[in-house]
């Protein structure tokens, strides 16, 4: 069994100064928002984004670009029953050597069934070793949740897996 | 696999336990009892107090979360676990079908909604949609096969203790969760189920072949469980001089790791002082505020915290509760005669759910939920963290729960009676080891 | 909640020059979900974490961004590599401008 230790006590809270918030929206304004021309650089990062087919967040996040089929190098690991939607953990792993010449750039994690299908996106560094990243999602039906990785010569790879929601066993 | 001798040899058990409870209803059943009705030290939507509404309704006060939140039946008229609450279960009764002609397509509906069954929470029927059902009660995917009479089918319904006097279905048409005319629509759809059933695509849309849940990992790892975090958070208030000037820390020495040591093994307990049978969480309600002065109700966060926190100094430990001194023996009885008791507008017992045995619940599905059986254990990891709501429950908000969706109002949170019924639960756990905090969904 | 922004990593206790090291994380945030009234969606400004860094003596390892459908309570785990010991950091800022950071040293065997 692995051991391990703990660290990671610190933690305190602390209100960036608007300068700073705004940098950050202006970062993350074509993740979070709709597309270009959309609210958040407002600073209201947490504003509603319209519903989204999953068709749709594939275009907005890769365009045209293909896809390929991913599933023989990408390792996904999550439930194939949901006892609860509310916390689904997932892991992905995508087979890489992670060297500066041939790694892995993104994972992005998506949801179909979600209102807005796109979860995460993690952005990956050769130092990391290995293209492994895990989290614990928010699923609001049964669907399939995709992970999309992103090669640093432009690849886009692709597996995917239904994850089937269950709900309370009686009434309510 | 089920045996015929499982059903029989439950029945025999059943009966025992009865005669058992019968037998000592006049002596033992009140020792163990404090003198007086127990006043509740729980937050105010934790005491279960019937308010009468500003339109002469009455109403249950719930909490103020999911799931309780939304919850606006009041089930007054139907009976609890309070041991003062002598009404008998609601007899067997029969109706007339009436005259409306059966919808199949409504009976469906119906057999699906889950504001009133659902029925495929323990019954399985054809049909992609129908996710997830349970496996409690028959596979009624080719009922219609049996060419069974209406009337028949009609009163199965209505009361099934008509036909099965042990049966764990609640009597829907007897205590109204479904009209009679509704019952019709369901059995002109129950007439259509036939068979052969179309080889099935989804093996776990079949509670026999579906996969078992797989848990949701180490629940004592803090990154993995955060209810081991909020327990931590107790440590402030472990240290924190109440009003009386006093904190624990003054008289448990050296911390909780020390002075709490293997202490949470023998709770559920009866306490002398208070004279009845108190777990961690309904010690602290009174223990707190007699030394700190410290209030610590049942179902504050800081009576949750605390009690994780003292019971995590036992983790790894065999639990050991008393059962043997005459009011532990007391209150065991009790626990299980209320284990055993058919309460509420389902009519339903815990044993119906965790016990094992034809038409009972243990280690089959109702719904998408796996049922654990009572003998397996069902109390070591509690307080838990509720992956569904986002929130610590102790054992006592899981029973609240258990009672509202099945038909009947909770008691407050720390009442004797669930007291009584937690320790004998936790009986069956002694000589497992503590895991506390758990995680479940 | 206040225990909000409480942060804990958990790495191995034995980690040797050259290893891929796997570290889990926690942070206590509510990760808003998205309020409906008549089922029609709200429009405000929810607060939910929308970034997570993670750094290693200073130097960039892992961002992520991330959205409403992660989990309250935000859990996520990932590698790394250590060429040398150091202190790893992990930032998570949310939509409101709370920013919450946890670190663990990292030490050879």
């Amino acid at each position: 069994m692995q051991e391990w230790v703990e660290g990671g006590r610190v933690s305190r809270r602390v209100v960036l100064r608007a300068l700073g918030l705004l940098g950050v929206s202006a970062a993350a304004a074509p993740f979070l928002a709709g597309g270009p021309g959309t609210a958040s650089g407002q600073g209201n990062l947490g504003s509603l984004q319209p519903e989204e087919p999953v068709d749709a967040t594939l275009k907005r996040l890769f365009g045209g670009r293909p896809i390929k089929d991913g599933s023989s190098v990408i390792k996904m690991d999550l439930p194939l029953i949901a006892e609860n939607g509310a916390v689904v953990p997932i892991t992905v792993e995508v087979q890489s050597p992670m060297t500066p010449t041939n790694y892995v750039k993104s994972i992005y994690i998506i949801s179909d069934r979600n209102r807005r299908p796109m979860n995460a996106r993690f952005s990956l560094t050769p130092e990391m070793g290995a293209a492994a990243i895990g989290a614990n999602l928010r699923l609001n039906e049964t669907g399939d949740v995709r992970a999309i990785a992103e090669l640093n010569d432009g690849t886009l790879l692709m597996a995917k897996r239904e994850v089937k929601v269950t709900v309370g066993g009686c009434g309510g | 696999m089920l045996r015929p001798g499982t059903v029989f040899g439950g029945g025999i058990v059943f009966a025992a336990l009865l005669s058992a409870a019968c037998a000592q209803t006049d002596k033992a059943s009140t020792a163990g009892l404090p003198p007086a009705p127990w006043i509740s030290r729980a937050i105010p939507e934790g005491k279960g107090e019937v308010k009468t509404q500003p339109d002469g309704k009455k109403m249950q006060v719930r909490y103020k979360r999911a799931p309780f939140a939304g919850v606006p039946q009041d089930w007054s008229d139907y009976r609890t676990y309070a041991y003062d609450d002598t009404r008998p279960a609601p007899p067997v009764s029969k109706a007339p079908m009436t005259q409306v002609k059966g919808d199949p397509a409504r009976g469906r509906r119906l057999f699906l909604s889950r504001a009133q069954g659902p029925c495929t929470g323990c019954h399985l029927i054809p049909g992609a949609d129908v996710w997830p059902a349970g496996n409690i009660g028959p596979d009624l995917s080719t009922y219609g096969d049996r060419n069974l009479p209406d009337e028949f089918i009609f009163t199965q319904l209505y009361d099934s203790r008509n036909f099965f006097p042990h049966t764990t279905m609640p009597p829907w048409g007897t205590t109204g969760v479904f009209k009679p005319e509704e019952l019709v629509h369901i059995v002109a759809f129950l007439k259509t189920l036939k068979g052969p059933v179309p080889p099935e695509k989804d093996p776990d849309r079949n509670p026999d072949t579906r996969a078992k849940p797989v848990g949701f990992g180490d629940n004592l790892d803090p990154t993995n469980n955060p209810a081991v975090l909020l327990a931590e958070g107790a440590m402030a208030v472990w240290s924190k001089k109440g009003p009386a000037g006093k904190a624990c820390a003054d008289c448990h020495a050296g911390g909780p790791e020390k002075s709490m040591k293997e202490a949470a093994t023998r709770y559920p307990k009866y306490v002398k002082a208070y004279q009845r049978v108190m777990s961690i969480e309904d010690f602290l309600t009174v223990h707190a505020p007699e030394t700190t002065g410290l209030q610590m109700l049942s179902q504050s966060a800081d009576n949750l915290n605390m009690t994780m926190l003292v019971k995590m100094q036992s983790n790894g430990m065999p639990l050991k509760v008393d059962v043997t001194s005459p009011e532990a023996k007391g209150a065991y009885e009790r626990g299980r005669a209320s284990f055993f008791k058919r309460v509420g507008q389902r009519n339903h017992a815990c044993a119906d759910c965790h016990t094992k045995g034809a038409g009972r619940g243990s280690d089959k599905f109702l719904g998408g939920r796996l049922l654990a059986d009572v003998e397996v254990g069902l109390t070591k990891h509690f307080p838990l963290w509720r992956t569904s709501q986002g929130q610590v429950w102790d054992m006592r908000k899981r029973m609240q729960w258990c009672m509202t969706p099945l038909g009947m109002n909770m008691l407050p949170a720390d009442a004797v009676e669930y007291a009584e019924l937690e320790l004998y639960l936790t009986a069956f756990d002694n000589g497992k080891e503590m895991s506390v905090p758990g995680i479940r969904h | 909640m206040a225990e909000i922004g409480k942060v804990r990593i958990r790495i191995p206790s034995n980690i040797k020059r050259g290893d891929v090291v796997r570290v889990r994380s926690l942070v206590i945030h509510p990760m808003e979900i998205v309020q409906r009234r008549d089922g029609k969606p709200v429009d405000k400004n929810y607060l939910f974490i929308h970034k997570v860094m993670v750094e290693y003596n200073g130097r960039e390892i892992l961002q992520a961004d991330t959205t409403q459908s992660i989990s309250e309570n935000p859990f996520f785990s990932f590698t790394f590599k250590p060429t040398e010991p150091g202190m790893l950091r992990i930032t998570f800022l949310d939509t409101h401008g709370g920013k919450y950071e946890g670190t663990a040293e990292i030490k050879f065997t």
